[in-house]
């Protein structure tokens, strides 16, 4: 087991360093000169020359991208122009509010969407899973934003149950009940699609398994109808459900860019929308890269979790 | 008269896994180096349990699958499938799965057009008239030609499978378990008539089966696989019935016959060995009930035992 | 293709999506020759207008825009956009997917490469790192969107290529003279568009959503034009005080994508060939049962007994008739060996004793199965379950399939123990390999912890015969166990089971298409044709004068060891189709012996009364049953 984990890390560097390449490839295409759109259109022409010099600028692509690299590596992701503070201190610390909304939505979209996944495949063609598939329709065809204002047109505005915006009330607030308040509206706006869409494959993922011939063995050793979906069939639905787990972590982590616009929640996404406005190169760079880095880590995580289901893949 | 197929010490390995750096994990030797002949107008069969590399040789000589060493020579020249065109003349191949060797998108008039067109170049009422004069000699209805293979039997599409590769006009043909996947009383009617086509078109097959007695019964001579490599080689009336091999004997014993009684034919409950490590000397001997010493150090090779009969066993049977 | 619509036109809910969808689409189309005000006019004077207001029939905007107008042409530049985002990410995915999936390869490696690492973005980073690059705007919106998307159409093209590639028509295309260029047009992309069709028709939905949503960033289109998701952007802050500027559009986005989406079920639904044949229904614990009337018990003293079993499959409106009325016997110690080709309906027979046959499409529509006596067609569910591999149990063909792949071999022998009796976990492990050494599997002490895929063909085998005698059952229905093993394990493996047979005292019934193995094995046999039984008797008897045409010409057709080359007998035709029996004798079609008398009325199953050999046959070849049926 170690060694697998060892081998999927190993194997993610390579992924990393594309990432890297990617970032940097896409950021160079910005058309002119990225001190001016930094600086403004009214900068003196040394100003931009020394920035430039500061940057690297003035050095080849190659070099420019190794020195960013190195840069990374030792924890230096540059300087914020329009927050003026270091991009990592701010990107960790947007990360964190991040990590509480997409957490809880991705694993509120885990357990809800199996399970709904399940009794519509258990219960196939009856009221149960009617209700259910049109319920997975209507939740993977509403826009999350949209989603979102009518919570906080309904629950906050109309019916005043809870908090509109923000992460913690801005008088007194700050503790555990304060967070989980502010939580519960956008955590559950950007789970809905996730959920959905779990609930979905989760559904066709057990009736594929269902129709399997070892289903019938099951059933004729004489295992109970409980015990032929949930340890059977859903074991062996698994197999295809953890790794659609991983594909939706990244859904809801992009999903959250939206929902912390509307709910104001003070993420990474909220972030790199204002830093793209603001032609805040670095922080754009600096917070895609990061992200994208937890993303792949997160995805071994997914990958050990299946080879630990599933011994047929080789450690 | 010079053979329809000669081949030469061909062997095929295939990588297994890949490491991080990719490097292939282990080797298996899938097929172990051969030499067979196939006379013009022979039907060779090629007999063997699931895994004996019997599909890996024949997909070698339809240039399928790349050969790892040795050499194929088809009626003289050496195997050269640079243009498929050229190529699909001289030798072709009928499918075990008779339903999924035909596209389900197409109709079984194009699917015939296919080598006519490519192969032989032919004009839309030549092909017609060609694809009438083949169905006619495999026995099939023209009306199927406007069907799509779904709405067919495993017989009639066995059928069409047949007929495709005769379009191509080669005097070769590779039949890969062409009758397995197809019931007794129809498997019959297939074999009858690849039996008749041999006889009015003066083919020669090469004719593979994980079955005694269909390979027994439409075959000059029979080749034994075992573990990759070619175990015995002969006469299809003697090879079962004084077999040289214990491998063979066993096969013969082993296939359920009416009549005898009930009985396992080895004493242990013994399986094929493991291809990623194979046993020194003799792949059998782990099974053999006269193996000695000398089977564990020495791989045995294929000797003369009779009238075109050999045999790779240093002990054999009768 | 007219098929494909009147599926499509089946699923009522698809049709709705499509109407809905139709008009929208139809309404974005004419909305320039639509006497609207223009949506980029404004009129400060008259903002925040309420809908229904005089001149604006859903009221006007923050800056006193027409929101009517401004709906209907965002509308139309929302579908535009989302249209062409799935459409170039859909062709470019596709294309790059069947490069990769046909050479396979290096070419394979360094393009799925390429993808994983687009895969490696939760996709709004490429998406916001595209935009930030080229700068906001609706065409940028449009490539970020296209380009997020081409990594996901490209791997799920390229798992169907590899398939397809790997089918044996694209080899037979290769020896048919055809080019790699040529194979890939006309023998893969065929195959490969209606996933295409799927998957885009399942995405559209969710590239309009998008799109919306980087406009609704600000990213997408500027002011003052109007797309669904700016529109939706600007109206946020005024949620609070207007909130109707939010829901016109909003709920405009959730008409479209939820149409969009209904339609797109409906074409995946339409296009997946299993529908047809109702294969993507989940099977009940138990068959469905819809009999008319129970036979009377009958006398026999047999520990199982099947009484006219009619067991059917309803698909759509077409009735087959897979078990058309089958009555048989089994003692204990006897094994009773049922034998037919492809679609006798042997199979289905084993199945319908304990009510496994996939309902649905499976019903059984008559008859009795009597376990001591007692009918177990229709019993509670409950009562079936105790019984199932506790005195019935079955072996099936494929072990590899039969068995759960992610369990422990022991561990689904002790869970078969589990399901009948009260055992502790270590007494039912040290069971579980008393029963692996039973069935003589080496080293059962190790192997009792190894998975299925562990293990070859024949030791797969053993454990599912090991299953079935778990409880130690009074009848075992073993269906085609060998069919899948080569000959030297068959071998091992029915002697096997005659041994256990002898030293156990079961009675079994094997199914099988093979006349050596029910000769090796079975005391009584009983040949199915078209789903009924045709002859029945004594093994050695049925073998050596076979009385009905069918028997005698199918032995005719076995190649037997040791005859040497030889032309070999056939039975010409094919056997019915089972949803259009003709009337009277099924094989009168193909047989030489039929006169007109064959083919009317039911012709029934009979013998000698001393006998107990039978027959369906008014002709039989043997003399003896002849004058037993013309008597």
């Amino acid at each position: 087991m170690t060694g697998y984990i060892l081998k999927r890390l190993l194997s993610a560097i390579p992924v990393l360093f594309g990432i890297t390449v990617i970032v940097f490839l896409i950021m160079a295409l910005i058309p002119g000169d990225p001190a001016t759109a930094i600086l403004g259109s009214y900068a003196t022409p040394e100003n931009v020359e020394k920035l430039n010099r500061d940057l690297g600028l003035d050095k080849p692509l190659v070099a420019q991208y190794f020195i960013w690299l190195g840069n990374m590596l030792q924890g230096d992701f540059g300087q914020s122009f329009a927050l003026n503070r270091p991009v990592i201190d701010e990107v960790l610390e947007r990360f964190n509010a991040t990590l509480i909304l997409a957490g809880t939505a991705f694993v509120l979209c885990s357990v809800f969407g199996i399970l709904a996944g399940v009794v519509s495949a258990a219960k196939q063609y009856g009221l149960a899973d009617k209700g259910i598939t049109f319920a997975v329709l209507l939740g993977i065809s509403i826009p999350s934003f949209f989603l979102g204002m009518m919570m906080i047109l309904i629950f906050g505005v109309n019916l005043r149950w809870l908090p509109v915006s923000g992460m913690y009330a801005i008088y007194g607030g700050g503790d555990l009940p304060d967070l989980i308040s502010h939580l519960i509206m956008p955590a559950l706006a950007l789970a809905v699609v996730a959920t959905g869409v779990v609930a979905r494959l989760s559904r066709s993922a057990m009736l594929e398994v269902l129709r399997q011939d070892f289903i019938r063995t099951a059933r004729a050793k004489g295992v109970s109808e409980r015990g032929v979906i949930w340890r059977h069939a859903l074991k062996a639905a698994m197999v295809s459900i953890i790794p659609v787990l991983g594909i939706q972590a990244g859904f809801v982590l992009s999903g959250a860019v939206y929902i912390e616009m509307v709910f104001q929640w003070p993420g990474v996404g909220r972030m790199l929308v204002d830093a793209i406005l603001k032609r805040d190169i670095l922080l754009v760079q600096g917070g895609v890269v990061f992200v994208a880095a937890c993303y792949v880590l997160f995805n071994i995580l997914v990958d050990v979790a299946q080879s630990l289901l599933d011994p047929r893949i080789k450690t | 008269m010079s053979a329809a197929l000669k081949l030469t010490d061909l062997s095929k390995t295939f990588e297994v896994g890949r490491t991080l750096f990719g490097k292939p994990k282990g080797l298996v030797r899938a097929v172990q180096p051969v030499d067979l002949t196939v006379e013009q107008g022979e039907t060779l069969g090629i007999v063997g349990e699931s895994g004996c590399g019997k599909s890996t040789l024949a997909r070698m000589l339809v240039g399928l699958l790349p050969v790892t060493t040795g050499s194929i020579e088809i009626e003289g020249a050496a195997l050269d499938n640079a243009d498929p065109a050229v190529f699909g003349k001289r030798i072709q191949y009928v499918f075990q799965d008779p339903i999924s060797s035909l596209n389900p998108r197409k109709t079984i008039r194009q699917v015939m057009e296919a080598p006519l067109k490519n192969l032989h170049g032919m004009g839309k009422a030549e092909r017609d008239a060609r694809i009438r004069e083949i169905f006619d000699t495999v026995s099939l209805r023209e009306e199927f030609l406007e069907r799509y293979p779904h709405e067919f039997s495993g017989g009639q599409a066995q059928r069409i499978g047949i007929a495709r590769a005769l379009a191509a006009e080669a005097r070769i043909l590779i039949l890969d378990e062409p009758v397995s996947a197809l019931d007794v009383s129809v498997q019959a009617q297939v074999l009858n008539l690849l039996a008749r086509l041999k006889e009015e078109l003066g083919l020669t097959y090469l004719f593979i089966s994980h079955d005694l007695a269909v390979v027994e019964a439409v075959s000059d001579r029979v080749a034994v696989l075992y573990f990759g490599g070619v175990v015995e080689v002969g006469r299809a009336e003697d090879i079962f019935s004084r077999p040289k091999h214990p491998y063979t004997k066993l096969l013969a014993d082993s296939a359920p016959v009416v009549g005898r009684a009930l009985r396992a034919p080895e004493g242990v409950d013994t399986e094929l060995p493991d291809p990623l490590n194979p046993p020194t000397g003799c792949a059998f001997r782990a099974r053999c009930p006269n193996a000695t010493e000398r089977c564990g150090r020495e791989v045995p090779k294929l000797v003369e035992m009779g009238e075109g009969h050999r045999a790779a066993c240093f002990h054999p049977v009768g | 293709m007219s098929a494909f619509f009147r599926l499509l036109a089946r699923n009522r809910l698809a049709l709705w999506g499509g109407i809905v969808l139709v008009l929208v689409v139809f309404l974005a189309l004419i909305t320039p020759l639509l006497p609207l005000a223009d949506p980029d006019v404004t009129d400060t004077a008259n903002r925040f207008l309420p809908p229904f207001s005089e001149g604006a029939f859903l009221g006007t905007d923050h800056l006193g825009r027409d929101l009517l107008s401004r709906l209907m042409w965002g509308t139309r530049l929302s579908l535009a956009v989302g249209f062409s985002a799935a459409v170039a990410a859909a062709t470019i995915g596709a294309a790059i997917g069947i490069v990769a999936g046909f050479y396979g390869g290096r070419t394979d490696n360094v393009i799925m490469r390429g993808v994983d690492m687009l895969m490696a973005f939760p996709y709004i980073l490429l998406a916001l790192a595209i935009v930030a690059a080229l700068g906001p705007g609706l065409m940028n919106a449009l490539i970020a969107v296209a380009a997020v998307n081409v990594p996901f159409f490209a791997r799920n093209i390229r798992g169907i290529t590899v398939g397809i590639a790997h089918k044996e028509f694209v080899d037979a295309a290769r020896l048919a003279g055809m080019g790699n260029g040529r194979i890939i047009l006309t023998e893969i992309l065929p195959n490969v568009v209606p996933v295409i069709v799927i998957a885009m028709s399942t995405t559209i939905g969710w590239m309009i959503l998008e799109t919306a949503g980087l406009s609704f960033l600000g990213l997408g289109s500027q002011p003052p034009q109007a797309d669904l998701g700016s529109m939706l952007g600007e109206a946020r802050s005024a949620l609070i005080t207007n909130p109707h500027t939010s829901v016109v559009p909003g709920v405009m986005i959730l008409v479209i994508v939820m149409s969009i989406n209904l339609l797109g079920d409906g074409v995946r639904d339409a296009l997946d060939p299993r529908l047809k044949s109702g294969a993507l229904s989940r099977p009940m614990p138990a068959t469905l049962v819809d009999r008319r009337s129970v036979p009377e018990a009958g006398k026999g003293d047999g520990i199982l007994a099947l009484q006219d079993l009619e067991t059917q499959f309803h698909v759509k409106d077409r009735v087959y008739k897979a078990v058309g009325g089958v009555s048989l016997t089994v003692h204990p110690g006897e094994c009773l060996g049922i034998i037919g080709e492809s679609g006798s309906g042997k199979s289905v027979t084993a199945l319908s004793v304990m009510s496994l046959v996939a309902s649905p499409p499976g019903v059984i529509t008559g008859g009795a199965v009597r376990y001591k006596g007692e009918d177990l067609i229709g019993a509670p569910y409950a009562k079936l379950r105790s019984l199932r591999g506790d005195r019935v149990a079955y072996i099936f063909q494929d072990p590899l399939a039969t068995l759960h792949p992610l369990y422990k071999v022991g561990d689904q022998l002790v869970e078969a123990i589990g399901c009948h009796h009260d055992v502790s976990s270590a007494e039912a492990r040290s069971r579980a390999i008393d029963l692996l050494k039973s069935v003589r599997i080496p080293n059962a002490e190790s192997r009792v912890d190894s998975y299925p895929h562990e293990m070859s063909g024949g030791m797969r085998q053993r454990v599912g015969i090991a299953m079935a005698l778990a409880n130690e059952p009074d009848v075992i229905i073993a269906d085609e166990p060998t069919t899948a093993l080569d000959v030297t394990v068959q071998a091992q493996i029915l002697a096997l089971l005659d041994d256990l047979r002898k030293a156990r005292g079961l009675a079994i019934v094997f199914i099988t298409h093979d006349f050596g193995v029910v000769a090796q094995l079975c005391d009584r046999v009983a040949v199915m044709y078209a789903g009924r039984i045709v002859e029945e008797g004594p093994t050695g008897a049925v073998l050596a004068t076979p009385a009905h045409p069918y028997t005698k010409r199918l032995i005719a057709c076995v190649p037997e060891l040791g005859e040497g080359r030889r032309e070999l007998a056939a039975i010409p035709g094919l056997p019915p189709v089972v949803d259009k029996l003709p009337e009277g004798c099924a094989f009168a079609e193909r047989c030489h012996k039929a006169r007109n008398d064959c083919r009317r009325g039911n012709i029934p199953l009979e013998g000698p009364a001393e006998e107990a050999r039978r027959v369906r046959c008014l002709y039989p070849e043997n003399e003896r049953m002849a004058e037993a049926v013309s008597s």
